[in-house]
């Protein structure tokens, strides 16, 4: 199965993922009968007409998906459009029990849509979606028992102490006393919270409100937990901190479906897929996708004037992609083979002396921006309907 | 539907309101300042109308009627002209309001038992004073006619003193006694409105109404939870409204407490239901104290709080059927003075049915709607 593939049209999944045969699911229930792959189950809002949309994608005959046994999420053509924007367009996802599985892509590319169609929210015009084995859109309710969500946002009640935030999620999830007796106390272990119990949270500084909420999205122990920029605008002794948690609970069986804009931490990921104006571009683990993906050499500055190096970069035509990471420059040089030569001949012209130029491994944050510059140059965003 | 998850959406809103330090402020203070306000400010009776009279006749007959004015507590007599014309320059200076003339056989005439006319000048500068002092003076000499057939058996064959206007259910027409009633649908709608669409909002704000429905929590569940407490909140406000009504501002209640709950609670929907439906279109509190405002202005003007409807312009009549308001105001003055029931009141109570239902369905599907994008 290739790593990496690209969707272009509307029929992709066909020919890059050839061991699933593609169901396009209206209803998902096996009596349905075999008409119902026209009927997407909640389209009020789309003008577009879902039989003539999904007509290319048709199989010849519906089967129910499912998924492998060690799959703790899996999904399958799953469409959302909101009108006549396709907010995410047919994606495939595979992830296993106890993966932490890191899902990026620049704003507004799909990603939270995904997640709140993978958590039973709303509903995707078409495809099919399966967590912890259930039917997420025939059963939503299912699922969201056992699964546990945190937003960047963190989503606590600031007018309520930890203790009431606590003890309200304890009971939506109908805990019993003395289970939420047991998992309270790990909780405020675990977010460092003992003695704080009364305290309101809106007093509390921003990492603490993010371990109370990683606290209140696994109150009941759920098997798979989606986290949303989990990360955003916390301090970094905090982020290496939520990590560690976020390993723990991984290593405990749970499996975590992340998003993030923070390279370092997608390289702490299990697997990765990228999303892209709703078309996954790039899955695999950190390794196999730099590996597989970056064919292209990618170099690292050092120069005084950086501003200006990186206006002189820019505008060469022969240089594909330069920007800025940290106080250095990171430079694609694209396939050739005299990169340092050439980038050295580009500052020279403008009186800039580098003080290193150095062939790097290229990082996830190269293969993010190349992907995403690649996209942007190449394909104009495709007609889906 | 599950009732121990919307017991504990209860609590945790509970919790909340307990820690919003604005909420009592609003709660109560806010009712005591809008009767003071409505009840002794904008409502204020007309008292104290500076009258003349001219009195041709000087009998003792027309003395009576001179004592009656005085008496009544409306009027102070603050000139005695002996003819209209002279009358004139006192009306055109402010100086008086009304002017009585009782034309020379007037009390001749009454003693013959024949109609005895007599006439009232009122200064129609004021439209309101006016209206409200010709009311007033019609009521005096109704009452001295009456007294008068009464103490002298003397009953006018003819049409006697021919005044006859009689003011129901609220003979002193204190206008506070019309005003309370109206208050307390008017607070109750602001209050319930506001903090409704206040509190879904803030959950939108801060992510938590999001969070709340990736937990097994149900849209059902979530707004009964939301509901319930604003609901509670809402009839303590108007007990204490009806109580600061009828204890401090002497307001008298004929009404049937039933009848009030029932039309009260009909209203708390379509007000509750609006709340809602601002909610859904507010991104933010800011956005949604804006659309509270924009939906209460015409509100005000058009259900009758202040303005009567029958002074309306006629083309605008018909858009006051638009306003629950206006049928939860006739609820419950009626029954507040007149103590009307359900069969009298019935195509109010059926229009505040409508009303409710509509909104609150439309509130419901807009809701389902606007979390589904």
């Amino acid at each position: 199965m290739p790593l990496f593939r690209r969707h272009k049209n509307t029929t992709p999944a066909e020919e890059t993922n050839p061991l699933v045969e593609r169901v396009a699911i209206g209803e998902p229930e096996a009596s349905t009968p075999p008409e119902a792959e026209t009927v997407s189950p909640a389209p009020p809002a789309s003008p577009v007409d879902p039989g003539v949309a999904s007509a290319p994608k048709a199989p010849p005959e519906p089967k129910e998906y499912i998924p492998a046994a060690d799959v703790a999420l899996g999904c399958r053509g799953l469409v959302k459009r909101f009108g006549d924007f396709t907010a995410v367009n047919a994606i495939d996802l595979d992830v296993k029990r106890g993966e932490i599985f890191g899902f990026l892509g620049p704003n507004g590319s799909g990603k939270t849509t995904t997640i709140r169609m993978l958590c039973g929210v709303i509903a995707p015009t078409s495809g099919d979606a399966k967590v912890l084995g259930c039917d997420v859109v025939a059963n939503p309710e299912l699922v969201r028992q056992r699964i546990g969500y945190m937003s960047q946002k963190f989503s606590l009640f600031e007018d309520l102490t930890v203790d009431e935030n606590l003890r309200f999620y304890a009971g939506v999830y109908g805990l019993e006393s003395d289970k939420f007796a047991q998992r309270r106390a790990y909780v405020l272990r675990m977010a460092d919270l003992e003695g704080r119990e009364n305290e309101l949270t809106a007093n509390l500084s921003v990492g603490w409100k993010q371990r109370l909420a990683l606290g209140c999205a696994t109150i009941h122990e759920p098997e798979l937990i989606f986290l949303d920029e989990p990360t955003s605008g916390v301090d970094p002794t905090a982020r290496r901190h939520f990590w560690d948690l976020l390993y723990e609970l991984a290593a405990s069986g749970i499996t975590l479906f992340v998003t993030t804009h923070y390279m370092d931490e997608a390289a702490h990921c299990s697997r990765l897929a990228f999303i892209y104006e709703g078309d996954i571009i790039a899955e695999g683990s950190p390794r196999e996708i730099r590996d597989r993906f970056m064919h292209e050499s990618v170099f690292e500055v050092e120069v005084d004037d950086v501003q200006t190096a990186l206006t002189v970069l820019e505008a060469a035509t022969d240089i594909p992609e330069v920007y800025l990471s940290g106080a250095l420059l990171h430079v694609n040089t694209g396939e050739r083979t005299d990169g340092a030569e050439l980038l050295e001949a580009h500052l020279r012209v403008h009186g800039l002396v580098p003080r290193k130029i150095a062939g790097v491994q290229p990082t996830l944050e190269d293969v993010f921006v190349h992907l995403v510059s690649e996209q942007r140059a190449t394909t104009p965003r495709p007609i889906k309907t | 539907m599950s009732w121990s998850r919307i017991k504990l959406l209860i609590w945790k809103e509970f919790r909340q309101l307990r820690r919003d330090r604005m909420l009592l402020p609003l709660v109560f203070l806010q009712p005591i300042l809008q009767l003071i306000m409505f009840g002794y400010v904008v409502g204020s009776d007309v008292t104290n109308i500076q009258t003349a009279i001219i009195d041709q006749d000087r009998t003792t007959i027309s003395r009576e009627v001179e004592t009656a004015f005085a008496n009544v507590g409306y009027f102070t007599i603050t000139a005695h002209p002996d003819s209209e014309i002279e009358m004139r320059p006192l009306m055109d200076g402010e100086k008086i309001q009304m002017a009585v003339i009782i034309p020379p056989g007037f009390g001749e005439a009454l003693e013959r038992r024949e109609t005895a006319p007599m006439q009232l000048i009122v200064d129609g500068a004021d439209s309101k004073t006016a209206s409200v002092a010709s009311g007033y003076a019609m009521q005096v000499l109704a009452d001295f006619s009456q007294a008068r057939a009464e103490s002298t058996g003397l009953v006018p064959s003819g049409a006697g003193i021919d005044a006859r206007v009689r003011v129901l259910f609220n003979p002193t027409l204190r206008s506070v006694n019309a005003m309370v009633p109206g208050l307390v649908a008017f607070i109750l709608m602001l209050s319930s409105m506001g903090l409704m669409s206040q509190a879904v909002v803030r959950e939108r704000e801060r992510g938590t109404l999001e969070q709340m429905f990736v937990t097994p929590i149900t849209r059902g569940e979530y707004l009964w939870g939301k509901l319930t407490p604003y609901i509670l909140l809402s009839t303590v406000q108007i007990v204490f409204i009806m109580g600061v009504g009828i204890y401090w501002f002497q307001v008298p209640f004929n009404g049937d407490v039933l009848v009030i709950s029932a039309g009260m609670l009909l209203f708390m929907f379509s007000t509750l239901g609006t709340g809602l439906l601002i909610s859904t279109v507010s991104k933010t509190r800011h956005q949604a104290l804006q659309m509270t405002m924009f939906y209460m202005i015409p509100t005000i003007v058009l259900s009758g709080f202040i303005f009567p409807i029958e002074s309306m312009p006629a083309p605008v009549v018909p858009i006051t059927y638009l306003i629950p308001l206006r049928y939860a105001l006739i609820i419950l003055r009626s029954n507040f003075m007149k103590g009307s029931g359900f069969v009298a009141l019935w195509p109010e109570f059926a229009a505040m049915a409508a009303f409710s239902i509509a909104i609150f369905a439309f509130a419901l599907s807009r809701f389902q709607k606007r979390l589904a994008d």
